[in-house]
C-alpha cells in the first residue's frame, strides 16, 4: 500500500473542500450553527410570547361573587401579569338570560377577556355552580382564562379544606382519591432520555448530509471539471485514489457528525434547559443535559463508524454519475434509506438485542441511543463494530471492482448500479 | 542515437457501442520514440490518436498488442509507466481550488519525485513558466494561458523521460499555441522523448522530427518529413496526408 500518495491526495482532498463553499456550508456550517440558530429563535420566541402575554391587562367580569370566594380576587392579583376585574350582580329573573347574552357579544366584541359568572347553590354555604366564559380565538382571552382557571382550581381547594376542617375532617380525608405524582428520574437522566431521542436522528441526518457533496465531488464532480484523467495518471494504483477519495468523503461525514453532535449538546444546555425549566418540565427535577464522559469514546466511534459506512454506500452510487446533477440523484437515495431505521427506532420499546446489533445503521443508531444514556452493552457494542466492518469491507471490495471497469472510470458507461450489476455479474458470468 | 524509450507493437483497442456494436478504434499500431525526439501522430479527429495515447499512459487498457515505456509494461507495470511519463491533452483539466503551488507539489510528490528537492524543483518549474506572479492563486482564477503554463509545469514536475502531447493546442489563441510549441521544443532539447497528436498540419511540421499518419485507427504511413515526401513525391505535409488517407494526389 502506498500511503504517502494515499495521504497526499487525501490532504489535497481536504485542503480544495476546504475551499469549496457548499462544503464549508453543509459539512461544517449547518451542522455547527443550526442548532444553536434554531433553539435561540425557539428560546426568543417563547420568551417574547410569554412576555406578551404577561404584558396584556386581563379585562375580567366577575358576577354574583359569593361573600366566602372573596380570596378569589387576592389570587388572581397574586398570578403574574395585570389584571382588571370588574364585579358586577347579575341582574335575576327574566334578565339573566339578557346579561349572559350581553356578556357572550362583549367578549365576542374584544371589549371583555373572560367572565365568570358564580351561580349560588344554598348549601353547603359558598356552594356555587361557576360558568367560565372565553372566546377562544383570541390570545388575550386565552390567557385570562388560563389566569381564571387557576386561581378557581386554587380557591376552590382551599374552600373544600374549609369545609372540611368544620366538618372535623383533615382535607387529607375528605379529598379521597387525591393524585400525587413523583418523577423518579434524576435532572440528568431525563436529558439523557430527551438527548437520546433527538441526537442519532439528527447525528445520522448530518453525516449523510455532510458526506453528500464530498462523494459526488470527488466522483462526478471530477468527471466534470475533466480532472479524472490527470488523476489517473498519477504514478500510484487506482485503488491508493480511491481510498484517498474515500477517505475525504468519511472524514468530512465524520466532522460533520462530531460538530453536529457537539453543537446539540451545547444547545440543549444553553437553551432548551433554561426554557424547559422556565415553562417547569421535567417535573420536580428538570432537565441536566450532560453526557456522561465515558460515552464520548462511544458517541465518537458511532459517527466514525456512520461516517465510513454512509461514504462506501454514497461512493459506490456516485461512481456511475457522469455530470453532479446525476450524482445527486443517485446519492439522495441514501439519506432515505439511513434516515428510515432511526425513525422505526424512536419506539421506545426497542430494546437493543445482540440481533439488532448485526443491521447496520440500526445498530449504530442503538449503540449511540445507550452511550448518551451512560449505558454501554459491550457485547452489543463488539457486534455492531464486527457488523459495520463487514459492511464497509463489503462496500469497499464493491466500489474497488466497479472503479476497475474502465467505462467507468472513464465515465462512459451509461447507467447506474443495477444496470452494472446485472452487465457484469451475470449468472453465466459472462460480460455483456 | 538515443535508446529507444517508448516502444509500441501490435497496439489495438476495440470498444463496445450499444448502437454500433464492437469498434476497432486503434488497429495494430507499432512505433517507437527514442530520447530527444518529437514523435508526431498526424490524424483527423477519430482517427485513434487520443485511444493510442491513452493506452501508453495507461488511462486505457489495449485490447491487445504491447507498449513498453522505459521497458516498462502498461499493463503489468502501469505505475512505473506513469512515474516516467508525463501526459498533457486538453481533456486533463487542473484542479481547480488548488494554487499553482499547491499542483506542482502534489504531481511532483505522488509521482515519486524526491522529496527532499520537491521544493526546490516546484520553484524551478515556476521560474521556468513564468508563473512567479500567480503561483500562489487558485487556478479557478488563472487565465487560460496561465492554465496551459501550470498544464506543461505540472506535465514535467517530476521530470519524466518520456512526455505525451495530445493535441495541446486545442482551444488556444496564437500567441498561446507558439510558447506552447517553443516549450516543446525546448523539452526536447532537455533530451526527452515526446509523442505529440495534432490534426494541423503546420504543427506537425513545425515541431516534429518523425510523423505517424494515421487513419480508422492505423497508421498509413511513419517517416521524417523527408522521407514522406520522398515516398509521395508531394512537398506539403497536407498533400502527403490526404495522399495516405483519401489515396488521392492533389497535385494532379
Amino acid at each position: 500500500m502506498d500511503w504517502t500518495a494515499t495521504r497526499l491526495l487525501y490532504l489535497s482532498e481536504l485542503r480544495a473542500a476546504m475551499r469549496e463553499r457548499a462544503v464549508l456550508i453543509n459539512g461544517i456550517l449547518i451542522p455547527l450553527l443550526m442548532y444553536p440558530l434554531m433553539m435561540w429563535v425557539m428560546f426568543s420566541g417563547i420568551l417574547f410570547v410569554t412576555a406578551r402575554f404577561e404584558s396584556f391587562a386581563s379585562r375580567v367580569e366577575i358576577a354574583d361573587l359569593p361573600a366566602e370566594h372573596r380570596g378569589l380576587l387576592e389570587r388572581l392579583e397574586e398570578d403574574e401579569g395585570r389584571i382588571e376585574i370588574t364585579e358586577v350582580e347579575a341582574p335575576a329573573g327574566t334578565a339573566a338570560a339578557a346579561y349572559r347574552e350581553d356578556v357572550e357579544n362583549r367578549l365576542l366584541a374584544a371589549e371583555l377577556d373572560a367572565a365568570l359568572i358564580f351561580e349560588t347553590v344554598v348549601d353547603p354555604p359558598g356552594n356555587a355552580e361557576v360558568l367560565l366564559l372565553s372566546n377562544g380565538s383570541s390570545d388575550q382571552s386565552q390567557a385570562a382564562r388560563g389566569r381564571l382557571e387557576r386561581a378557581l382550581s386554587a380557591e376552590r381547594s382551599a374552600w373544600l379544606d374549609r369545609i372540611a376542617e368544620e366538618h372535623g375532617l383533615d382535607g387529607a380525608d375528605w379529598q379521597v382519591f387525591e393524585v400525587r405524582s413523583n418523577n423518579l428520574a434524576t435532572g440528568r437522566q431525563m436529558g439523557q432520555f430527551l438527548m437520546g431521542m433527538m441526537i442519532p436522528l439528527f447525528f445520522v441526518i448530518m453525516i449523510a448530509n455532510g458526506c453528500v457533496y464530498p462523494a459526488i465531488d470527488s466522483t462526478a464532480g471530477e468527471r466534470e471539471r475533466n480532472t479524472w484523467e490527470t488523476t489517473s495518471t498519477l504514478a500510484t494504483r487506482r485503488i491508493h485514489i480511491v481510498t484517498a477519495k474515500y477517505l475525504y468523503v468519511a472524514t468530512m461525514g465524520l466532522v460533520a457528525g462530531t460538530l453536529n453532535a457537539a453543537a446539540m449538546v451545547v444547545s440543549f444546555r444553553s437553551f432548551l434547559g433554561p426554557l424547559l425549566a422556565r415553562m417547569g418540565g421535567g417535573g420536580g427535577s428538570g432537565f441536566a443535559f450532560e453526557l456522561p464522559l465515558t460515552s464520548l469514546p462511544v458517541l465518537f466511534l458511532t459517527a466514525v463508524l456512520l461516517g465510513a459506512l454512509i461514504a462506501a454506500a454514497m461512493m459506490i452510487l456516485a461512481a456511475f454519475a457522469r455530470t453532479f446533477k446525476e450524482g445527486q440523484s443517485m446519492v439522495t437515495p441514501v439519506i432515505l434509506l439511513v434516515i428510515f431505521p432511526v425513525l422505526v427506532l424512536n419506539d421506545p420499546s426497542m430494546e437493543f438485542s445482540p440481533a439488532l446489533a448485526g443491521i447496520p445503521v440500526v445498530n449504530v443508531v442503538l449503540l449511540l441511543r445507550q452511550a448518551i444514556a451512560g449505558n454501554v452493552l459491550w457485547l452489543q457494542l463488539g457486534i455492531t463494530v464486527l457488523a459495520n466492518g463487514a459492511a464497509i469491507a463489503a462496500c469497499l471490495w464493491l466500489a474497488s471492482r466497479i472503479l476497475r471497469v474502465e467505462e467507468i472510470a472513464t465515465g462512459s458507461f451509461e447507467g447506474n448500479l443495477f444496470q452494472f450489476l446485472r452487465q457484469h455479474w451475470r449468472p453465466a458470468g459472462g460480460k455483456a | 542515437m538515443s535508446t529507444v524509450q517508448v516502444e509500441v507493437q501490435g497496439l489495438s483497442k476495440n470498444f463496445f457501442d450499444p448502437s454500433r456494436g464492437e469498434v476497432r478504434a486503434v488497429q495494430e499500431v507499432n512505433f517507437e520514440c527514442r530520447g530527444s525526439e518529437i514523435f508526431g501522430l498526424l490524424g483527423a479527429n477519430g482517427a485513434g490518436k487520443t485511444t493510442t495515447l491513452r493506452m501508453i499512459s495507461t488511462v486505457l487498457q489495449p485490447t491487445a498488442g504491447t507498449a513498453r515505456v522505459l521497458g516498462h509494461d502498461v499493463v503489468s507495470d502501469p505505475v512505473e509507466v506513469r512515474r516516467n511519463l508525463g501526459f498533457y491533452s486538453a481533456s486533463t483539466a487542473l484542479y481547480p481550488r488548488l494554487t499553482a503551488r499547491e499542483t506542482l507539489t502534489l504531481f511532483a510528490r505522488v509521482n515519486k519525485y524526491p522529496a527532499e528537492r520537491t521544493r526546490s524543483r516546484v520553484e524551478e518549474m515556476i521560474e521556468r513558466f513564468g508563473l512567479g506572479d500567480y503561483a500562489g492563486a487558485r487556478i479557478e482564477k488563472l487565465s487560460s494561458g496561465m492554465k496551459q503554463k501550470v498544464s506543461i509545469a505540472r506535465t514535467v514536475v517530476h521530470d519524466p523521460p518520456v512526455l505525451i502531447f495530445d493535441e495541446p493546442t486545442v482551444g488556444l489563441d496564437v500567441l498561446n499555441a507558439l510558447d506552447l510549441q517553443k516549450a516543446i521544443q525546448e523539452l526536447r532539447a532537455d533530451g526527452k522523448a515526446i509523442l505529440f497528436s495534432t490534426h494541423i498540419m503546420s504543427e506537425a511540421e513545425r515541431l516534429c522530427d518523425r510523423i505517424a499518419i494515421i487513419d480508422k485507427g492505423r497508421i498509413r504511413a511513419c517517416d521524417d518529413l523527408e522521407g514522406l515526401r520522398a515516398a509521395t513525391s508531394q512537398h506539403y505535409l497536407e498533400d502527403i496526408f490526404v495522399h495516405y488517407v483519401t489515396g488521392e494526389d492533389t497535385t494532379a
